[in-house]
């Protein structure tokens, strides 16, 4: 399976920040969307999950059958800010998912098992999401985005405003989520990138360029990736 | 001094016209004839320049002129046992008291004073004088020909008139004197808008002093009042000469601005302040559960969480109506000439229903709850937005908003056929039928109006703000539609026939507009 994208362009009034952008998404990678602040990163996540529209291109999945639109069901985003429906518990949030993916989900576990394994403890359970801490909610978020398992997994800036403890469980968790399905993480914290990512693209420009990663030590790696982002300076 | 104030009033002057600009670019069809590099534009500058300056003048006086006539002079004017020129003194004199310490300037925290001192390390206490004098300045060029026009219209001599903003002005520094000995004195700085609390009672005093005194014919003898306002003012010469020997405004700012260091974005204060709201409206009450599946169970524990702003409401106004209607009734019996005009209007005034089915509605609050509390954060899960999704989770949301507002409508509607009834009644029954069934379709109007617009509209972005001018312009038009049916005159029995049909018909449009558009537009705007 493929994500591919094809001649996406989006611009806001005269600001061009998505430009002619073409790239293939494999699966069974991270791949690490670097990129400055206001580069677009989040701006084609939100054309990806059809958020917003793009002014032209396409994007598709590319599969042994052949070629298919991206569905709704095949993303799974999650925002740095983590959103939840504040009214309802834990529970209930994720047996309302559960019942009316019933057909998608192919092995569907106990509502407590799912818990566990994101290590949400049995006291917060059953407590209203709005009293749920940051990474709480965090964490619940990233679970109604993974029991579903979407091809492809979309990572706005996830990390940056967890404490270290439950950062360093997430990437754990995204490590082993990457067998089947592009995840696709934006951050601009280049060490992050480094650490958890198996492809690093840079969105530059308003292009978007994989960086050969081979045969380069993590230093030399870091001044070509710096390197790269100044470069819109002189643009 | 002349310096400080110069570039202060400069840098005021900078971000006031920015946002005369930055709010000319929020208005649609304006917009886009406006360049993206506004606010490099000369000829915008210029023109922002000249509003601000108009808007300094205005301010100067707007204010005031505004404030001696309707809380002077207007509310003086209901107070016929005193003499008009003593009512007159006597109120200015007791609110010239509250404002002096509930509307100092100096000690306001606002973001033009953090600009300057905090951010700019302007030197306080040259930016302080300056512009505190250049405020008591315009405080006084602004009122006194108010004083003297508003005075002389409720019979006090035009010297007096003349002298009153030396008043006005003389307590005010007396005020702002006491408030930085206080600094001084016990450290503590005074923000005006978190007084001292014993500064409450006394505010209820002197309102008390100045409202009610009038209304049992009792003001303070004129001579009382110039007496006190020449102490007043003497005192504020005195206070003067303390203000500017005070040396310490620089660290005083620096506590009253503290606060300011996180909270100087607007948007996001408002945005916090909004999520603050919605989160409390949520219920804590342990034991709400629900029996039902998928979107009917998460439509239900979304209604009985929300009860108390989803719920309540409709039946206070039913409630509120059930007591107009037995009113009604019984003031039919103690008298009965009541009876023949109310008969009359009810065959002729049922637009005007129009209007209240308009106002009593729970449409905006309901679409409101839905967005904030729920579809802001679930549009950003894609399953939420598979098309059959959308559609399923519509229905089951239209029944709860139609709902919703029948409840007060079930009152209006059947409880106008029982006045007209009672009022002697008619000669065709059919009245009977079509006024509650013309309330109910236009009760079920409004709930299908309003979520329809909410799903094809969508108007928020995901940081909680309105973004949509198409939904404030049809928001709008709704409004004055409404308001216009107040003055519309029509037979009862054709007019209810009419809007009958034409309810259908929306219903049945915009429902199938929904079940076309939705999947596409229901997202969140960015």
């Amino acid at each position: 399976m493929e994500l591919v994208i094809e001649h996406l362009s989006k611009h806001f009034e005269k600001k061009e920040v998505l430009r002619d952008i073409d790239f293939t998404f494999t699966k069974g990678k991270i791949y690490g969307l670097l990129g400055r602040n206001g580069a677009g990163k989040t701006t084609l996540f939100n054309c990806l999950n059809r958020d917003l529209k793009s002014d032209s291109g396409r994007f598709y999945i590319r599969e042994q059958a052949g070629e298919r639109e991206v569905k709704a069901q095949d993303i799974g985003y999650v925002l740095s800010t983590p959103t939840v429906p504040e009214f309802l518990t834990g529970r209930e949030f994720l047996k309302f998912f559960m019942d009316i993916n019933e057909k998608e989900i192919q092995d569907p576990r106990p509502l407590d098992a799912y818990f566990d394994y994101m290590g949400i403890g049995p006291e917060d359970r059953d407590k209203l999401l709005k009293d749920y801490s940051h990474g709480m909610k965090n964490k619940m978020q990233m679970l109604i985005n993974i029991i579903a398992r979407p091809n492809i997994l979309l990572l706005d800036e996830p990390l940056t405003s967890l404490d270290v403890v439950v950062a360093e469980e997430m990437k754990q968790l995204l490590r082993n989520l990457k067998a089947g399905r592009c995840i696709i993480f934006s951050t601009h914290i280049l060490e992050l990138a480094l650490d958890l990512c198996d492809e690093i693209v840079i969105l530059n420009r308003g292009r978007l360029e994989e960086v050969d990663k081979e045969n380069l030590d993590t230093g030399g790696f870091k001044e070509k990736i710096i390197d790269a982002l100044r470069e819109e300076e002189h643009a | 001094m002349l310096k400080a104030f110069r570039i202060s009033f400069a840098l005021k002057n900078t971000y006031r016209v920015n946002s005369i600009l930055y709010s000319l670019k929020q208005i649609p069809l304006v917009k886009h004839l406006l360049p993206d590099a506004l606010y490099k534009s000369r000829g915008l500058k210029i023109f922002g320049n000249v509003l601000s300056g108009i808007w300094e003048v205005l301010s100067a006086f707007i204010g005031k002129a505004l404030y001696l006539f309707l809380m002077v002079a207007g509310i003086g004017v209901l107070y016929e046992q005193a003499p008009a020129d003593g009512v007159f003194l006597h109120i200015l004199f007791f609110l010239t008291l509250i404002g002096a310490f509930m509307n100092t300037y100096m000690f306001n925290p606002t973001n033009d004073k953090y600009y300057a001192m905090i951010l700019m390390r302007m030197d306080a206490r040259a930016y302080t004088l300056s512009n505190y004098a250049y405020t008591m300045g315009k405080t006084l060029i602004g009122f006194l020909p108010f004083t003297m026009l508003v005075g002389w219209l409720r019979g006090v001599p035009v010297w007096i008139g003349l002298l009153l903003p030396l008043f006005i002005v003389g307590t005010k520094l007396f005020a702002a004197w006491l408030f930085l000995l206080r600094y001084k004195r016990t450290g503590r700085c005074t923000n005006e808008n978190l007084p001292p609390k014993v500064l409450w009672p006394l505010v209820g005093i002197l309102l008390a002093a100045a409202y009610v005194l009038p209304a049992v014919g009792w003001v303070l003898p004129v001579p009382a009042v110039l007496a006190a306002a020449g102490l007043l003012t003497a005192a504020g010469v005195y206070a003067a000469a303390g203000i500017a020997r005070f040396d310490a405004y620089g660290e005083m700012y620096r506590l009253l601005l503290a606060e300011k260091r996180s909270g100087l974005d607007v948007n996001r204060t408002v945005a916090k302040a909004v999520e603050e709201q919605s989160r409390k409206a949520i219920s804590q009450e342990a034991g709400i559960t629900s029996g039902r599946k998928g979107f009917a169970y998460f439509n239900d524990l979304f209604v009985k969480r929300h009860k108390k702003i989803l719920w309540r409401p409709a039946k206070r106004v039913a409630a509120v109506c059930l007591a107009l209607l037995i009113g009604m009734l019984l003031l039919f019996r103690l008298r009965p000439s009541v009876m023949e005009r109310t008969n009359e209007l009810l065959l002729s005034f049922l637009p005007f229903f129009t209007f209240v089915m308009y106002c009593i509605n729970r449409g905006t609050a309901f679409t409101q709850a839905l967005f904030m509390n729920c579809d802001h954060s679930m549009l950003t899960y894609s399953f939420y937005k598979k098309p059959r999704f959308i559609l399923k989770l519509f229905q089951i949301r239209l029944w709860e908003i139609v709902k919703i507002n029948l409840l007060p409508a079930l009152v209006i509607g059947p409880g106008l056929s029982l006045l007209l009834f009672c009022s002697g009644g008619t000669a065709n029954p059919l009245y009977y039928a079509v006024m509650p069934a013309a309330v109910l379709s236009m009760s079920v109007f409004f709930s299908v109006h309003y979520l329809t617009i909410y799903y094809l509209l969508q108007p928020y972005n995901a940081g909680t703000e309105m973004k949509s001018g198409t939904y404030r312009v049809v928001t709008g038009v709704t409004y004055f539609v409404c308001f216009a049916f107040m003055q519309v005159r029509m037979e009862t029995l054709s007019f209810g026939l009419i809007a009958i049909g034409f309810c259908l018909a929306y219903c049945l449009v915009a429902c199938l507009l929904v079940y076309k558009l939705a999947p596409t537009t229901f997202r969140l705007r960015s």
